[in-house]
């Protein structure tokens, strides 16, 4: 078996050796992953600055729920932290990287089991592995009727995604909310079913979220109390036709005209799917990276993209300073009724300018469904040229015009001060929230250009939380600075989080530092700063 | 960086234009991976392919039609990852359709045999 270079924090080669050595009775000595060439797939490929920061010792990759279990009681017996990733796809966030370096990656590609499709009730039974590419297949082998709501690249875990609050663009695009009971291996090797699923013989564990007592569900997302080895997944049935419309406002100072327009659509399910506002640059950005070309095409200067350029580049395509973009899914009918609204609503917005299409049953899906799933975004990366990278800062805001105005403008301030281009897509995430997506690209070999990407992740991280904005999610380097965010009442929320870390986990065995949640050993002034070397 | 440029000789052994032919077990193996993985990013007008076409050009830049990758390049590239393209783990993609992949991407070199 090969040996690590990298050994977990405060554990002795020796007994790292006989730790691989238990891990390889569990799930075989080929899936214990520690040559250096498993260990550099583990690395973060978009990694800010040095991947290395974040190295794993190893990966550990079981196939059953029973696997799982028993690497959990082996690691817990060594000290080794666990770092669990499902498709391990979750690019710009860390990938399957852990934070605290290291860590044994649990890696749960494996378990790709579609465990059941339910047309009748919509829903599936996914295991980790299942990536939104298979349940698509196995959805469609199944006979088409059920669709998956797919977050921008499609190589990612549907479990994965939804533990993370990642979004669609359906209306079942929160996809926390379309959890619907989960089987958790806990700290001490323990197994729980949560919802229905604690009932013995249950057949509604799919059907009904909050069985009897506390709900755990939302517990287990973006944290690190348990590793979850199957969920249930609501699924939208197909629906007889799709909509697509494209928005357009002239004028830079429309943000809070278009925001506040979208608003009462959006509360009152008019408009029943994520909508997505491309800000200028993004909209002339995502133009030319679908075509394969990068940012040298338009500009060669240093600093940030100047706003004339961006203006002309606009005109130049007859479109305008904001681009909003969404569908919708109802009955021809349904859409009709919807479509009139939206009009009206735009008639009032001076300079709007609206184009639609739609899909009905039985065509051939179109990418612009957004249903299939894709890799095609991932384009953006090379914006500076590449081999590119990108970390994105978003913070949470109510959709309310004049205060979207404001914190776009904050944070457009520090990209200027920091030369960066501005790309940045306000998403919306269910009927009362956007994120402000500001996404800084950097070429991952420019030491200068990852370092400054950082720096102004920092600033702005401070910056909102100034202006009182957390983030919704983090990479694995900033996960301590968002979590900093989060500061009423003197951190309540992070010291409720290490109560909760200290009664499951008391060894701190699950991927320690996850959202800025350390075990009682690595708090504060005690964190180590990851693995030694061999 | 010198490893990158190592990995772009292993690619880019030069070779002449493959002839079309029936493909053998391994290599219709490898077309079905690789059309359920890699061409997300690697068909015409897509990322990888862009990348490439940018990096190289275009009479390179789609894999299917390159007759001068390598077996030994093409599963380092892939282990490894290449400039933009992230590794693709063992767990996600076995050592035996790697090998599947290669066969099909070198069946240019075959048919030369």
């Amino acid at each position: 078996m090969p040996q690590s270079t990298v050994l977990p924090p405060g554990v002795s080669e020796a007994d790292f050796k006989s730790a691989l050595r238990a891990f390889a009775e569990v799930v075989g000595e080929r899936w214990v992953l520690a040559s250096d060439e498993d260990r550099h797939s583990y690395l973060d490929a978009f990694a800010p600055g040095d991947a290395d920061k974040h190295a794993s010792s190893a990966g550990i990759a079981p196939q059953s729920t029973q696997e799982v279990q028993a690497v959990v009681k082996i690691a817990a017996r060594y000290g080794i932290p666990l770092w669990p990733v499902s498709s391990g796809r979750n690019l710009a966030y860390g990938g399957s990287a852990p934070v605290l370096r290291g860590s044994v990656v649990l890696d749960l590609r494996r378990m790709n089991r579609v465990l059941e499709i339910d047309e009748q009730l919509g829903y599936a039974l996914v295991e980790p592995g299942v990536t939104f590419f298979a349940l698509f297949d196995a959805l469609q082998a199944a006979g088409g009727k059920l669709w998956i709501s797919t977050p921008a690249p499609g190589w990612g875990s549907v479990i994965g995604n939804a533990l993370e609050h990642g979004v669609g663009y359906t209306p079942y695009g929160v996809h926390a909310d379309t959890i619907c009971g989960m089987e958790v291996v806990l700290a001490n090797g323990d197994l729980v079913r949560t919802g229905m699923g604690a009932v013995q013989g249950s057949k509604e564990w799919q059907a009904f979220k909050y069985g009897y007592g506390p709900v755990w569900d939302l517990m287990f997302t973006q944290s690190n109390f348990g590793v979850v080895t199957k969920m249930g997944v609501w699924l939208m049935p197909e629906p007889e036709a799709v909509a697509n419309y494209a928005i357009s406002v002239p004028d830079y100072k429309d943000l809070a005209i278009l925001v506040d327009t979208l608003r009462p659509l959006r509360l009152n399910d008019t408009i029943n799917a994520d909508y997505t506002i491309q800000n200028p640059f993004r909209s002339v950005m995502d133009e030319l990276s679908m075509q394969g070309k990068t940012r040298e095409t338009i500009y060669s200067g240093s600093g940030s993209l100047p706003m004339e350029l961006i203006s002309r580049e606009l005109k130049a395509r007859n479109r305008g300073m904001w681009n909003v973009g969404f569908n919708l899914f109802d009955s021809d009918k349904g859409l009709d009724l919807r479509e009139a609204a939206i009009r009206a609503a735009f008639d009032r917005v001076p300079g709007s300018k609206l184009q639609t299409h739609r899909w009905h049953r039985g065509e051939p899906m179109e990418s612009w469904m957004r249903v299939t799933p894709a890799l095609a975004p991932l384009a953006g990366v090379d914006w500076y040229g590449g081999p590119g990278g990108h970390i994105n800062f978003a913070p949470v805001i109510a959709p309310v015009g004049e205060r979207v105005t404001q914190l776009y403008e904050a944070i457009y301030k520090r990209f200027i001060e920091y030369g960066i281009d501005y790309y940045c897509g306000l998403l919306n995430i269910g009927q009362r929230a956007l994120v402000v997506n500001a996404v800084t690209f950097f070429n991952r070999d420019n030491a200068e250009m990852t370092r400054k990407g950082r720096e102004l992740y920092r600033v702005l991280a401070k910056d909102g939380a100034a202006l009182g904005y957390g983030d919704y999610r983090a990479h694995i380097s900033f996960m301590d600075d968002i979590a900093e965010m989060y500061a009423f009442n003197d951190h309540a929320l992070r010291r409720l989080n290490e109560r909760i870390k200290d009664a499951l986990d008391p060894k701190g065995i699950l991927a320690p530092g996850k959202q800025g949640i350390w075990p009682a050993g690595l708090r504060g002034g005690a964190r180590a700063k990851g693995g030694s070397q061999a | 960086m010198r490893t990158l440029m190592a990995l772009w000789a292993l690619l880019c052994l030069s070779g002449s234009a493959w002839a079309a032919g029936p493909l053998t077990p391994i290599q219709a193996k490898g077309k079905q991976a690789y059309d359920h993985i890699c061409i997300y990013c690697h068909s015409p007008g897509v990322w990888g392919t862009n990348r490439l076409a940018r990096r190289m050009d275009q009479e390179h830049a789609v894999l299917e039609n390159r007759t001068d990758l390598t077996a030994a390049g093409i599963r380092a590239v892939v282990r490894m990852g290449i400039g933009s393209m992230p590794p693709l783990r063992r767990t996600e993609l076995s050592d035996a359709d790697v090998d599947a992949i290669a066969a099909y991407l070198t069946r240019a070199r075959s048919v030369q045999r």
